[in-house]
């Protein structure tokens, strides 16, 4: 009782107060605007952190001047550079076209591509469940966790490129090393995403499903992927996408066939701008069509689930 | 012969002095046992003894003359399925439907394969529905958990302990995170289950108020030790004091009010 009366009383002085603020300034605007009211304290312009930041800045500013002060041109000549490089880019995006192949030669190439994706998505995926289950902290012991999530953190680490490469020591360029390092760094990435979406689930709801008698194996299969399946797609079709854009890269760096390696002769090897600007949109447009592809079916998922 | 038996259950966290200290009680089939105490003072952990979510550090527990401290890991699965248990948190799987979580309740009785795959036999759907319309969650049989109330979520935990056929069903402050209607509901369908059914209950309660409601029996436990053990109408002012110490002064005016009443 006395404690509420307090409050009301409280209350009440509070109101007082603004409104009697309100009368001498006539509205809060000016409350805030002038500077006797209130009184915050001295406010610090310059703390610890925006001093740091200002000499970084500046340090970041006289570097800058002095590299390009004192880079080498040689016999370049800057303004011509850029010149010819709009040129460049002018006939690549401008006056696509295929000349060394026909369109279903690239259509094939294409599906190469994305095969070395959709594989090496599928491996890392399907390795990636596994080890996601015994790096999640709800369902394995927090040594093996700890164990399986700094390995793959290492892995992930080092660029998929260099995986492919350490890879082709054993295996020779080409799409073997290609297949081998790409799965290897998926399916690091996929067992981090993976393990986080299922750590969602409460430890506590699965002791409670372990107290009525169900097994480990059943919680996983019944509760636990259930409840986490939206996430694990959506991490997935990431990593295809991804995936997609690496096995371009790798097509034209390791050997690994496809669309990227035409890219790569086209460009380093026939100089041929108008067929690098043909190919270039085709991977923009399959990327495109992948990004359309994955929202519908999260959509679907999402509205069904 | 009593169908759960505690005998001198003892149980050390980290060698530290005692959540539970020298716990000896029997319960019998459809008695509805309230377990009262202040926080801190070993409900939970005596309640997670009796299904061995906590070890025991020593002493005997025995639940439908099995003694569970003995039994290997797939007996002591099959003894769970007989042991039901609702939480204060409800712990559902809130991304699933209600039908999906009181089914879940059946896994204990599978082979793993057949739990992996979710095959539930016709028979067992039929129960499931039927438990779901007792306890009135015909209309959000295939919502989401996550879109029921507090209420709403404590039925299905019920539900998917019934599912079980367990003998013994354990509540873990069932109703601490409801308001006082939905506290109702739920008590009143636990009273309910142990008369009609005839299914031990054992409660862990914060309020005494409700524990002298709908108990047979009355537990008062204070820093792991038994300091009550009777009847309802055996409780008196000072035992409440024993029980929850420098705590229970309002408490005591709440038992003035039903002397009164
Ligand atoms: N997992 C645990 N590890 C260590 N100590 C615990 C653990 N669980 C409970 N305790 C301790 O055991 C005692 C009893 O806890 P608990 O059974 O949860 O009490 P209640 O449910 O009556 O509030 C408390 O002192 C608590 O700190
Ligand atoms: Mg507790």
């Amino acid at each position: 009782m006395q404690f509420k009366e307090l409050i009301v009383q409280e209350t009440n002085n509070i109101c007082e107060q603004l409104s009697s603020y309100e009368d001498r300034h006539t509205s809060f605007k000016e409350l805030f605007l002038t500077k006797d009211t209130i009184n915050f304290g001295p406010i610090k312009l310059l703390d610890r952190a925006s001093i740091a930041m200002r000499t970084v800045i500046l340090f970041l500013t006289v570097l800058t001047i002095y590299f390009f002060s004192t880079l080498d041109y040689q016999s370049i000549d800057v303004l011509k550079g850029f010149t010819d490089t709009f040129v460049n880019f002018k006939t690549m995006f401008l006056n696509p076209y295929a000349q060394r192949f026909t369109l279903g030669e690239a259509f094939y190439n294409v599906v190469v591509t994305l095969g070395l994706a959709f594989l090496t998505t599928l491996i890392g995926g399907i390795v990636a469940l596994l080890l996601g289950l015994l790096a999640a902290q709800n369902l394995a012991p927090k040594q093996v966790t700890n164990l399986i999530k700094g390995f793959v953190a290492i892995i992930r680490a080092v660029p998929t490129i260099l995986w492919v490469l350490i890879f082709a020591v054993a295996a020779g360029l080409g799409s073997a090393a290609a297949i081998i390092g790409m799965s290897f760094h998926s399916i690091s990435y996929l067992t981090k995403a993976y393990s986080e979406s299922f750590e969602d689930l409460d430890r506590s709801v699965i002791e409670a499903l372990m107290a009525s008698g169900a097994n480990w194996w059943q919680i996983v299969f019944q509760a636990v992927i259930p409840s986490s399946v939206t996430y694990l797609l959506s991490w997935t079709f990431l990593r295809f996408e991804i995936n997609f854009a690496n096995a371009v890269a790798m097509g034209a760096a390791a050997g690994a066939g496809g669309i990227g390696f035409d890219l790569f002769m086209a460009g380093g090897f026939y100089f041929d701008l108008r067929e690098v600007g043909f190919i270039t949109y085709l991977i923009i447009a399959i990327a495109i069509a992948l990004e359309v592809f994955s929202t519908n079916i999260k959509g679907k998922l999402q509205k069904s689930i | 012969m009593a169908l759960l038996e505690l005998k001198n259950v003892t149980k050390n966290y980290n060698n530290e002095c005692c959540a539970l200290d020298n716990v000896s009680f029997s319960v019998d089939k459809g008695e509805f046992v309230s377990i009262i105490g202040p926080s801190g003072a070993g409900k939970s952990t005596l309640l997670r003894c009796i299904n061995r979510m906590v070890e025991a550090s020593s002493g005997e527990i025995s639940v439908d003359g099995l003694i569970s401290s003995s039994l290997s890991k797939k007996k002591l699965r099959k003894l769970r399925t007989k042991i039901g248990m609702i939480f204060q948190h409800y712990n559902l799987v809130d991304r699933l439907t209600v039908i999906e979580n009181v089914l879940h309740g059946r896994l204990g009785y599978k082979s793993t394969l057949a739990g992996v795959l979710g095959r539930y036999s016709q028979e067992e759907k039929s129960q499931a529905y039927r438990i779901i319309e007792i306890l009135g969650l015909n209309e959000q049989i295939y919502k989401r958990c996550d879109q029921l109330s507090g209420g709403q979520k404590q039925r299905v935990g019920i539900a998917r302990a019934l599912v079980q056929n367990p003998k013994i069903i354990l509540c873990d402050e069932p109703i601490a995170s409801l308001d006082p209607n939905a506290s109702k509901i739920i008590m009143d369908h636990l009273g309910n289950i142990s008369k009609e059914m005839g299914i031990t209950i054992i409660v862990n309660l914060h309020q005494v108020e409700v524990a002298l409601k709908y108990s047979d029996r009355i537990i008062g436990v204070n820093r792991g030790k038994v300091v009550f053990d009777g009847a309802p109408c055996d409780l008196t002012t000072r035992q409440i004091r024993d029980i929850y110490g420098s705590e229970s002064e309002d408490l005591i005016i709440d038992l003035g009010e039903r002397h009164a009443g």
